[in-house]
């Protein structure tokens, strides 16, 4: 089978879309794949070993001030998509989804003459041209996570005024995508509630709906058996994210005994403020501390070491730090929102409501009062990630949504 | 000087005067030979060639107030349950905002349509212009940090 993954953005350190490229189309090669990547920048680590990447240009100029644009970018602004990306980018818009989907439906149409797929993979690009292309006669599949209207809806909670919502519903191309999505051939998502969630947001058929969970390195996240502290919470995640509910978080917090503390591994201030002026705010400046981003090996570190992993999450796509810590032996306690329901069984953590903090104190409380139960939930949670949550797992089940796609594709015809 | 500056300032150049001629040639050319509510012999014109014109900027202009429209509408129709407890403590008026920005697009949309059925100038000349001014701005404005950014790349001798 010959397949063509395609993504507007690539780095596997700076987006789940990356890592997701990097880490599926290396499976599927080992399945006996044979992959192509074509993929917007940042680009992604070499993939050549495995697959031919075909990189796209784009300029990632959005939020970039005219001025502070670099020289060697500014003087690529007049050919015709990049300057519609300035042009929309400055309109507050997003476009980089938009003219990717262009510059691939004409990249594509010059690979086209040497090469043949089977099947196309796009990753939640969901571009206007991505509907024209399907004249080249390849079944298209993508995968959406989430719908962006959880995005946009958390967004419009914490904005105020006009101004503010209005640069955030001009941000998200949400009209594009509604009608994208649904000409597409399947569509692949991490979570069984993404079924319905995917229909009420933009209408898409559930018969049209594969959920394949998505996948980690269960090799390199592992427990590395340095000595556990006592009382330590950890939460791992984008704190400007109004869905990751912090501010329950901290209200647990302030309900929770003085020598309970939290490590938030994200950006703290002067760069990321929303969380540092909640924190002030209760008064758990001496209780909280932010790591800054951190490499993987720090990372798994800290999820070997502190005790408990805390998702106070109001919607979650998939839940990759649940199943991180999971994998490093560590103890959840989550919400049941969006996905962490399914990620996350009751013999691996402790599920709460989301928007309810003291449910959340509770079951912090119980956890950390119990070490035997959170060792034999350790135990369970690795299992769990191994068996559901690895690579190898979620290609093999991604291949198999192929197979029906390309299937069924071929009896219409 | 390296060839980008050179159409940096060909950029800022040419789009200022570009402006500049269509400003002079929509409201100081005419000189009082027409007013602001007055057609411009546009019936002279035949349908087809009239709604070459009328239609693709019509519908440009059209998918520009309909975009003001929708966010004002989606403002309008966002429920915000629970609300942010930091947006309980503000009173946000966005909404009666939002209302007027729907009122006004909705406004100048019908403005325009009837405009355009009856071949009055202004209703085609305004997008334009402002469609130009747009244009013509994101060059002129990328000219000019062309000029001013100091490079990084080395200069090309050749």
């Amino acid at each position: 089978m010959r397949v063509l993954i395609s993504g507007y953005r690539g780095n596997p350190y700076c987006g789940g879309q990356g890592i997701y490229i990097y880490n599926l189309s290396r499976e599927l090669a080992k399945l006996g794949v044979e992959v192509d990547v074509m993929v917007g920048p940042p680009y992604p680590d070499p993939l050549e070993e495995w697959a031919t990447v075909y990189k796209i240009e784009n300029l990632n100029i959005w939020s970039i001030k005219t001025k502070d644009i670099p020289y060697e970018k500014l003087v690529r602004i007049f050919s015709p998509w990049n300057f519609a990306d300035y042009i929309l980018t400055r309109l507050h818009m997003f476009p980089e989804m938009e003219t990717y989907s262009f510059r691939a439906f004409f990249a594509l149409k010059k690979i086209l003459k040497e090469k043949r797929y089977d099947i196309i993979h796009d990753i939640q690009s969901l571009g206007w041209a991505t509907v024209p292309m399907k004249g080249y006669g390849i079944p298209i599949v993508t995968t959406v996570h989430h719908p962006l209207t959880k995005d946009r809806e958390a967004d419009l909670m914490g904005n105020f005024g006009l101004w503010d919502k209005t640069t955030t519903i001009l941000f998200y191309p949400l009209v594009m995508q509604s009608f994208v999505i649904k000409r597409l051939d399947r569509v692949i998502t991490s979570f069984r509630e993404g079924i319905t969630e995917l229909n009420k947001a933009f209408g898409v058929k559930p018969e049209k709906v594969s959920v394949v969970y998505n996948g980690m390195d269960v090799d390199l996240f592992q427990n590395t058996g340095e000595p556990r502290e006592e009382n330590a919470l950890l939460f791992v995640g984008n704190t400007e994210d109004s869905k990751k509910g912090l501010i329950y978080l901290f209200e647990a917090m302030t309900m929770l005994p003085e020598d309970v503390t939290l490590t938030i591994v994200d950006d703290g201030p002067p760069k990321k403020m929303t969380a540092a002026d909640m924190i002030k705010k209760f008064n758990l400046s001496h209780r909280v501390k932010f790591t800054g981003k951190l490499s993987y090996e720090a990372l798994v570190s800290l999820y070997s070491r502190k005790t408990i992993l805390v998702m106070s999450s109001l919607f979650e796509g998939f839940g990759l730090p649940a199943v991180e810590a999971m994998a490093c032996k560590t103890p959840v306690v989550v919400t049941t929102a969006g996905s962490l329901k399914e990620v996350v069984t009751e013999d691996c953590g402790i599920l709460v409501p989301p928007k309810d903090p003291i449910a959340l104190k509770d079951a912090i409380l119980k956890l950390l009062s119990d070490s035997e139960l959170r060792k034999k939930m350790g135990e369970n949670g690795r299992r769990r990630a191994v068996e559901n949550f690895s690579w190898p797992v979620a290609a093999k089940n991604t291949l198999k949504v192929y197979e029906d796609v390309i299937r069924e594709f071929r009896r219409k015809r | 000087m390296p060839r980008a500056k050179i159409w940096g300032i060909i950029a800022v150049l040419v789009s200022a005067f570009l402006f500049a001629l269509s400003i002079f040639s929509f409201f100081i050319l005419p000189e009082g030979n027409f007013g602001f509510f007055s057609d411009v012999n546009l019936m002279n014109l035949h349908p087809l060639t009239y709604y070459s014109a009328a239609v693709p900027l019509g519908l440009i202009s059209l998918w520009v107030l309909a975009t003001g429209f929708w966010i004002g509408w989606v403002i309008l129709s966002i429920k915000v349950v629970p609300p942010m407890p930091e947006i309980v403590e503000k009173k946000d008026n966005s909404k009666i905002k939002a209302f007027f920005l729907c009122l006004i697009t909705a406004g100048l949309a019908v403005l325009l349509v009837y405009g355009i059925y009856l071949r009055n100038f202004w209703a085609l000349a305004i997008p334009a212009l402002v469609i130009s001014a747009v244009i013509l701005g994101a060059v002129f404005w990328v000219g000019m940090a062309i000029i001013t950014t100091r490079a990084t790349l080395p200069v090309n001798k050749n």
